[in-house]
């Protein structure tokens, strides 16, 4: 077993456990910690699949920005610990069995994959570098830059639409 | 490092959405620097800066069709074509909102530049052939919408209709982002040309992921275009939005979906299985149409019978969609009857169920800012919050306080019902014509005969207008002359594309309309 694939399964079974813990948890800020958890150990899978540059920004937006806004919305609202218990109902039961289907096709789908994936880059070395911010700003600005600056157009449009909407009054 | 190298040539065919996005910016900026109160000019320059990228598009459908900018787009008559018809839409919806929103003292400089904005992303994504462009542009567009929908906040139903439009869309979007993912997986390629030229394999290699990936394409395009079973939000949003955004949500949002959706699947259906695309665009249709029309009948309120009619209208238009995909050897064109079924309409009944989809799209854009500008026109900003802002009361003896816009209104529903002279009966003449030379008659009567249960609530409204007394009370609704010039121009095209379709249908009727057919 390589040191790559301990790794690995320390990641994944980190993110299990801590994914378990968002929906577990009975406090709201305690959940909002686990799912924080959650994004570090999926950023160190994203190291493992050597796309460094995701992994920083997972870290940075993810559990850094996007979280920050989550406990705010939370302490907003003080909610409280005394939330309602889970109890049986007709939709929680659907819900649950449609997981449950969920899970099996997922499951399903997993085992039907062929045993050797297809790789359609066969240079190791191009692979290594493929996820470096060096890459990923060269990739971005020349082979991508079309797509880029329509991004660049929709950031605007968003920005412009969250003033118009948030307006006290037109 | 491979530097890019563009040329004039790779920044034609995105010139008409810069200029939408320069006059958008502009407006931005003119209500920073505004000094006066009246603001009838910010309209007017959405209406220049549109006109202006119209008439560039226009100058560029005369171009044959080629891939520009590294491949990401396509510059073909076909897109061109769909960024004529999405400025044209977006010309009068701003003039209709002109009168719209002055009537209720909110006229701002970001409306327009949304509108505009929205315009620049549905050029973009008319020409995108690439997914991750194709995403990007797609929500350019839609968030504009989604900040167009909530931006009169008056009463409860336009902020639900905001939050509805924007949490639907967003899923929506979410599934064709998924089904793309899927699809790069499958193939290595986000380029449609060349998971095209991949497909094939990667489908014979793992069938599941690729059949799953074309489903939540299909699925999140069905979304954006309102068809059934995934029309729900249509009616709320609809009924929710400012009228004139709802006039524009209908014609432009919903041309520029169809014509992506077109795009997507005429370079991928035929290699994934043209068989299950022609099935699945052929009931999308036939339940489109039926159910539209089916829950329209029972509206008393107009602008919500409108919203269902679009919805019917997307079931037309699907079956010209399903018409792309038909198979060849039933065409009564392709001769002897061979005993092995191939796939895929041939070139000319392809051409020709094109050539009915873009007229259809024009035809329906001025038809429907017509019908949505006369019901807006009526509108009375004190009534906004009641439940009864657009009952058909609201019309009765309409054509003896207000005769233009009662003659206008009658013109636009006789369109939208499919009767002659008017542009709506030679549109649906051409889908359903290319639906029965490929063969898919069944469809067509299907489409005929639930476009007859149409005429029935579509002639509601003028019998209101023509044969009954006002109510008493009733105020007459002020007059602007932004709202009877955009109303005057839509009859105009409305009866003029009707009696005189050949110039636009023959000019459609040209070989290489869409890039790699």
């Amino acid at each position: 077993m390589s040191a790559e694939l301990v790794l690995f399964w320390v990641f994944a079974a980190a993110i299990v456990a801590s994914a378990g813990g968002v929906i577990i948890a009975r406090n709201a800020i305690a959940s909002a910690m686990s799912l924080v958890a959650c994004f570090f150990f999926l950023a160190g899978i994203y190291v493992l699949l050597w796309a460094h540059t995701i992994a920083a920004l997972q870290v940075l937006v993810y559990a850094g920005a996007i979280m920050v806004l989550f406990l705010f919305v939370i302490m907003l609202l003080s909610l409280t610990e005394s939330g309602p218990v889970a109890q049986l109902s007709p939709s929680r039961i659907l819900g649950a069995v449609g997981t449950a289907g969920l899970l099996a096709a997922l499951v399903g789908a997993l085992l039907r994959l062929p045993k050797t994936l297809p790789t359609w880059v066969s240079d190791t070395a191009q692979v290594q570098r493929f996820g470096t911010i060096k890459e990923v700003g060269q990739v971005m600005y020349t082979q991508w830059l079309f797509p880029f600056e329509a991004v660049s157009l929709l950031l605007l449009v968003a920005i412009v639409g969250a003033v118009v909407v948030a307006k006290p009054r037109i | 490092m491979n530097t890019p190298s563009f040329g004039l040539d790779d920044f034609l065919p995105v010139l008409p959405a810069a200029i939408l996005t320069a006059g958008a910016i502009l407006l931005l900026v003119s209500e920073v620097f505004l000094g006066s109160a009246t603001r009838t000019y910010q309209a007017l320059l959405a209406v220049v800066t549109s006109v202006a990228a119209g008439a560039l598009a226009f100058s560029n459908a005369f171009l044959p069709a080629h891939a520009v900018l590294q491949g990401y787009a396509v510059l073909d008559p076909f897109s061109s074509f769909t960024t004529v018809v999405v400025c044209l839409g977006t010309g009068l919806g701003a003039l209709l909102g002109a009168g719209f929103l002055k009537h209720r003292n909110a006229e701002r400089g970001e409306f327009y530049a949304l509108l505009l904005f929205a315009a620049a992303g549905m050029s973009l994504l008319a020409m995108s052939a690439e997914f991750i462009t194709l995403f990007v542009n797609l929500e350019v567009l839609s968030v504009s919408t989604y900040a167009l929908t909530a931006y009169l906040r008056r009463g409860p139903r336009p902020s639900e209709a905001g939050f509805k439009y924007f949490i639907l869309g967003a899923f929506a979007a979410a599934l064709l982002l998924y089904g793309a993912a899927l699809l790069y997986g499958a193939t290595g390629t986000t380029h449609l040309s060349e998971m095209a030229a991949g497909l094939g394999a990667a489908a014979k290699a793992q069938p599941a992921l690729v059949a799953c990936g074309f489903f939540l394409v299909g699925a999140g395009f069905a979304f954006k275009v309102a068809a059934v079973p995934f029309h729900m939000w249509t009616p709320d949003v609809y009924e929710g939005a400012p009228t004139p955004v709802t006039a524009v949500m209908s014609a432009g949002v919903k041309a520029a979906a169809f014509v992506a959706l077109v795009r997507v699947f005429l370079f991928l259906g035929p290699v994934f299985d043209p068989e299950v695309v022609f099935v699945i665009f052929s009931a999308l249709a036939a339940a489109t149409m039926v159910v539209g029309n089916l829950l329209a009948i029972p509206q008393r309120n107009v602008k919500r019978m409108l919203a269902y009619s679009s919805v019917a209208h997307a079931g037309y238009l699907l079956s010209g969609v399903a018409a792309l995909f038909a198979p060849a050897t039933v065409a009564p064109k392709s001769g002897v009857l061979s005993a092995s079924a191939t796939w895929g309409a041939d070139s000319a009944l392809r051409g020709e169920a094109l050539k009915g989809l873009l007229f259809y799209l024009l035809a329906y854009t001025v038809t429907s800012l017509g019908s949505f500008g006369v019901v807006g026109a009526l509108e009375r900003r004190e009534d906004e919050t009641k439940g009864n802002a657009w009952d058909l009361d609201r019309f009765s003896g309409l054509a003896q306080r207000r005769p233009f816009q009662a003659a206008a209104m009658a013109v636009f529903l006789l369109s939208l019902g499919g009767i002659p002279p008017t542009v709506g009966f030679m549109a649906k003449l051409l889908v359903f014509r290319a639906a029965v030379d490929a063969g898919l008659v069944g469809l067509a009567v299907l489409g005929v005969l639930s476009s007859a249960a149409g005429v029935y609530y579509y002639l509601r409204v003028v019998v209101y207008m023509y044969m009954r007394p006002a109510v008493e009370g009733m105020q007459t609704p002020e007059r602007q002359w932004t709202t009877e010039f955009a109303l005057a121009a839509s009859a105009l095209a409305v009866v003029g594309l009707g009696l005189l379709p050949g110039s636009v249908s023959d000019w459609l009727s040209r070989a290489g309309l869409i890039f790699g057919q």
